[in-house]
């Protein structure tokens, strides 16, 4: 699938390129247009499960209601009150209502397209094209994975914790206030042992003779072909196409 | 990043991916305060997410470490395929500006609580910025933003650098620090 063998490197300058462009737009239809094309996007250039997406989707969708009714309610009050939009049954002025609607629009936008690129990049991949495209010291990008490679080692390292917590007389928390401590006490001993993990890592790689010297080689490599340029082409025509739109029918 | 031994990036990034999982884990905890205070509720814990920032510098208080944590927990978070996405990287950085530029005024050579306390402050100084332009928050009321302004740099101060400080001295002593900046710094005010 196209999206999932585009190059990393370019994949995420274009996203970023985008949520800024993005930023400076403050009418709710190119948001609008600009959504439903890049989930448009997502599905038919890349590999992706429609019930894992929604369910990814919901807390931006919650975030995004929570923005819509709060700039709703602490909005400054418009210059023209009599100008309003009437919706299930309530009045709201016109002004903020739009910009309400945009703001969370945005939000959604944004999340559509960090989804496009969560779901169609694997990490190390990314970080290795990091290093060979945009020239990140290796020293950085490979203390990075081995960090990343602790993540699914935490979850084990909490259930010894508790373990061994409880081994020593202290029960199971209930309460409210019970929990609290028991996250205190863990989190000294959860952090010793990440610390005393990635000093023993460094130590092993450094001694296999891994420097961070920038002329290495690498077993995977990952290079711009021309097919790649198509994906930053084809997101600004996209957002060129939800602001004409949005021009055309005067919300801009 | 000459004078960096690889240990200590190992061990930064370390930090970075067990406070980017804190990070996530306070984003519904933030949620929930927004839903009682409106908008205002994120800024009351925003200081949480300037916390690694002033964990790194402080234990190994070399240039960049706290904007380079603070990017990496950015990423992990990121990575982790939660939050809101690659724009968090960028507030990510921006915040790690912040508290670098506290670390930078004095040269990275001073690591009083006073610095770390300013450390947060900065972050919130930046990522209030960052999100007065991104998040809209232009369209509130003026008291209003002034207001979520002072409870961020407050949080700032008392959780990121007050708690980020108490968290990394607990760690110091219990001695797995003994070969980084603060360990050392530990021993030689215990031995004297």
């Amino acid at each position: 699938m196209f999206l999932h063998r585009l190059n990393p490197s370019i994949k995420a300058i274009t996203i970023a390129l985008i949520v800024v462009l993005l930023a400076f737009i403050f009418d709710p239809i190119t948001p609008f247009i600009f959504l439903i094309g890049t989930i448009a996007i997502t599905f038919i250039f890349g590999n992706v499960e429609w019930k894992k997406y929604i369910l990814y989707f919901i807390p931006f969708s919650i975030l995004s209601f929570g923005m819509l009714w709060t700039t709703i309610a602490f909005s400054t009050p418009s210059n023209n009150p009599n100008d309003v939009i009437t919706l299930l049954g309530m009045t709201f002025p016109r002004a903020s209502f739009l910009t309400a609607l945009a703001l969370s629009l945005r939000i959604l936008s944004v999340a559509a397209l960090s989804l496009l690129f969560i779901f169609t990049t694997n990490v190390v991949d990314f970080i290795l094209s990091l290093i060979q495209q945009l020239k990140l010291p290796p020293k950085i990008a490979y203390g990075v994975l081995a960090g990343y490679r602790f993540l699914p080692m935490m979850k084990d390292e909490l259930v010894i914790i508790h373990q061994a917590h409880r081994i020593r007389g202290i029960n199971t928390a209930h309460t409210i206030k019970d929990k609290w401590h028991q996250y205190k006490r863990f989190a000294i001993p959860l952090l010793a042992s990440a610390i005393r993990k990635a000093e023993r890592t460094a130590i092993a790689m450094e001694s296999k003779g891994f420097t961070g010297d920038k002329n290495r080689t690498f077993y995977r490599h990952f290079s711009i072909v021309k097919r790649d340029w198509l994906f930053p082409f084809m997101m600004l025509l996209l957002f060129s196409l939800a602001v004409l739109t949005s021009l055309k029918l005067g919300y801009i | 990043m000459r004078n960096w031994r690889f240990k200590e990036i190992v061990v930064m990034a370390a930090l970075s991916v067990v406070f980017a999982v804190v990070y996530l884990a306070f984003l519904p905890a933030g949620k929930l305060l927004v839903g009682l205070f409106g908008p205002i509720g994120y800024d009351l814990i925003f200081g949480i997410w300037f916390i690694v920032s002033i964990i790194a510098a402080y234990i190994i208080r070399k240039p960049g470490a706290a904007f380079l944590s603070e990017t990496i927990a950015a990423m992990v978070e990121v990575m982790i395929g939660n939050a809101t996405g690659p724009m968090l990287l960028i507030a990510g950085m921006i915040q790690g500006i912040g508290a670098e530029a506290a670390f930078a005024a004095t040269k990275w050579k001073n690591y009083a609580t006073w610095v770390l306390m300013a450390a947060g402050v900065g972050s919130a100084i930046t990522s209030f910025t960052y999100g007065y332009f991104m998040s809209g928050y232009a369209v509130l009321s003026t008291n209003y933003v002034i207001a979520m302004f002072i409870t961020r740099m407050v949080s700032g101060a008392l959780i990121a650098g007050l708690l980020g400080k108490a968290l990394s001295d607990g760690l110091a002593q219990t001695g797995v620090l003994s070969s980084f900046a603060l360990g050392k710094a530990h021993q030689k005010r215990n031995a004297a």
